[in-house]
């Protein structure tokens, strides 16, 4: 079993707190850590085999919308892992998107034409939106490939292009892994736009993520924020103020550090687990210091 | 519940027909027409939503229309930044292509607001609260919440709607903001009403915009009213200022050309780009 590579964290007890100000995103951890693909720099370091952190079960998934959908949730994520591998995510995000609007982040590996047509079916009779998060390391296959495995660049962008021709605009994410091998200056935004319309795609969505030092790419000696960090600072602007993330051993703070015991708040209902989020781990600096979300937007 | 402290207190007013608009963008044209337009329909006040400037030309010519017609208004998040002397909109946009265009946009509006505006901007409050007929009515910006959430129609649960007007109190809420107007009549007889905008049409493909009439008869009665200005010189003036083409072009053709990134897929997938 391949566990998170520990990093240095600050006891949560003794860590400055984030404060809660309400759920606005719930997240579903659905397939845990259990992924057909192994990138280079995943940050919970899904894989293939025996994942860390398990699959969720149906039951545990509608109780926890239900839970979200009362206290006012406005968006729901599915996340992983590879959401597709489970079983019944099609009848779960019907589900979802019954209550809110709803995101999977997929690598796009598993979506063939079936899967496209039940989704394109699904968005169109769902009361709210359904967004596809399709991820895609570099417009290049080989500079992809190398981060995401062989293969990995032609099935995601054969899933774009599907997606696409059934109404469905996702949205390609990137992390900024392989930035410095494109020359000085080059927008990186730009190059997935261009890449995009030349793929047929009028309507070009992109989101640029950092890379965190964790999971499978562990940073080196980032220290852990101190209340010194955040003087001044806004901390109701971090996403772990109104995010929570259902995983299979619990209720975390963040899909990042979704399973990490240090930032489990329940192991019971969603609602135990609105309280303060301590930022003990050394991941809460990089969302500090680029005012990043995991959010669509 | 707003977030931040200062609500309107002013003495809850009832009335029975409101005419409501938001975002006017610099567009004075179209406020102009808004303002003739809602004399012609018995309303008792006019409301705007906020968003005085950005996007358009000439940001000083709004402010003496709002003012001699009496127009009740409250500030956006655009206000807030210009009132307050801000160096961004606050519109949130993380896409780099947006923020160059937002950036570009808000610079023009800041330096050619006068000073004596900008402090009416920046003394605007967050929130009104009104009868509207039986109907305990609260508006707000982006939401009751943070001035500058977007409610698109898509991407705002019913659960949400609830919550946000059960804190706030109220049986209806209006917003604006994403300059999309929509409409929710929830099962519990709440409603839930983004007006949209005057500033800039509503991306799909037709130069007018929309503003919203409210009447209490005493149930809610909701009418978007679709209204024609003549956008043709207001896109002249913005070409005369040096502001983007692609702005002048979303006047002209009725298709946004920027700050797309925060549209849901399904707003998105019925505009052009």
């Amino acid at each position: 079993m391949s566990r998170l590579p520990v990093a240095t964290v600050t006891p949560a007890g003794h860590a400055p707190v984030a404060p809660f100000v309400g759920l606005a995103t719930l997240w579903v951890q659905i397939t845990g850590t259990w992924c057909n693909l192994e990138c280079r720099h995943c940050i919970n370091a899904s894989g293939p085999k025996s994942p860390w952190l398990k699959p969720l079960d149906a039951v545990t998934i509608r109780r926890a919308i239900r839970e979200a959908e009362a206290a006012g949730v406005k968006e729901i994520y599915f996340t992983g892992g590879e959401p597709f591998l489970h079983g019944e995510i099609l009848p779960l995000l019907e589900l979802a998107l019954a209550t809110a609007p709803t995101t999977v982040l997929t690598n796009g590996t598993l979506i063939g034409p079936q899967t496209a047509d039940a989704l394109a079916a699904l968005a169109a009779r769902a009361p709210y939106s359904l967004e596809l998060r399709v991820s895609l390391d570099d417009t290049e296959r080989e500079k992809n490939d190398r981060i995401r495995g062989e293969g990995a660049w032609a099935k995601a962008v054969a899933a774009v292009r599907l997606l696409r021709e059934r109404g469905l605009l996702p949205i390609v994410t990137a992390t900024e892994i392989t930035r410095d091998e494109h020359p000085a200056g080059s927008g990186m935004y730009e190059r997935f736009r261009d890449f995009l319309r030349g793929q047929g795609v009028e309507r070009p969505r992109v989101k640029i993520m950092p890379v965190f030092g964790i999971g499978r790419q562990p940073a080196g000696a980032t220290a852990p924020l101190t209340e010194d960090d955040l003087e001044g600072f806004d901390r109701a602007v971090l996403q772990c103020a109104d995010a929570r993330v259902v995983a299979a051993d619990g209720v975390y703070a963040c899909p990042i550090l979704a399973g990490l015991e240090g930032a489990r708040l329940s192991t019971g209902s969603l609602a135990e687990s609105f309280r303060p989020v301590p930022l003990y781990h050394p991941a809460c600096v990089t969302c500090r210091d680029t005012g990043m979300t995991c959010r669509n937007s | 519940m707003p977030r931040h402290g200062d609500d309107v207190s002013e003495q809850l007013s009832e009335y029975r027909r409101i005419a409501v608009f938001g975002g006017v963008y610099n567009n004075a044209h179209a406020l102009a027409a808004l303002l003739a337009d809602a004399r012609g329909r018995d309303v008792d006040a006019v409301f705007c939503l906020g968003d005085m400037g950005g996007f358009g030309p000439h940001p000083d010519r709004v402010f003496p229309l709002l003012r001699e017609h009496g127009v009740l208004a409250i500030q956006g998040n655009y206000d807030e930044s210009v009132g307050s002397g801000r160096t961004d909109c606050g519109c949130g946009y993380t896409d780099p292509r947006d923020n160059h265009y937002a950036a570009i946009s808000y610079r023009y509006t800041f330096e050619h607001t006068s000073a004596e505006n900008r402090a009416w901007l920046g003394a605007l409050p967050r929130h009104r609260r009104l009868k509207l007929g039986p109907h305990r009515a609260l508006m707000c910006h982006g939401s009751p919440r943070v001035v500058n959430e977007f409610l698109w129609e898509s991407a705002t649960p019913n659960g949400l709607l609830r919550h946000l007007m059960a804190r706030a109190e109220a049986d209806v809420m209006l917003c604006t903001h994403t300059g999309m107007k929509w409409h929710r009549a929830l099962p519990d007889a709440r409603h839930a009403v983004n007006v949209g905008v005057i500033g800039r049409p509503e991306n799909d493909g037709r130069a007018n915009v929309w503003y919203t009439v409210l009447t209490s008869a005493p149930d809610l009665q909701v009418e978007f009213v679709p209204l024609a200005y003549d956008h043709e010189t207001l896109a002249r003036e913005m070409d005369r200022e040096g502001l983007p083409p692609e702005f002048a072009e979303t006047i002209r053709t009725g298709w946004w050309t920027t700050c797309l990134e925060n549209l849901p897929a399904r707003e998105r997938a019925r505009g052009k780009y």
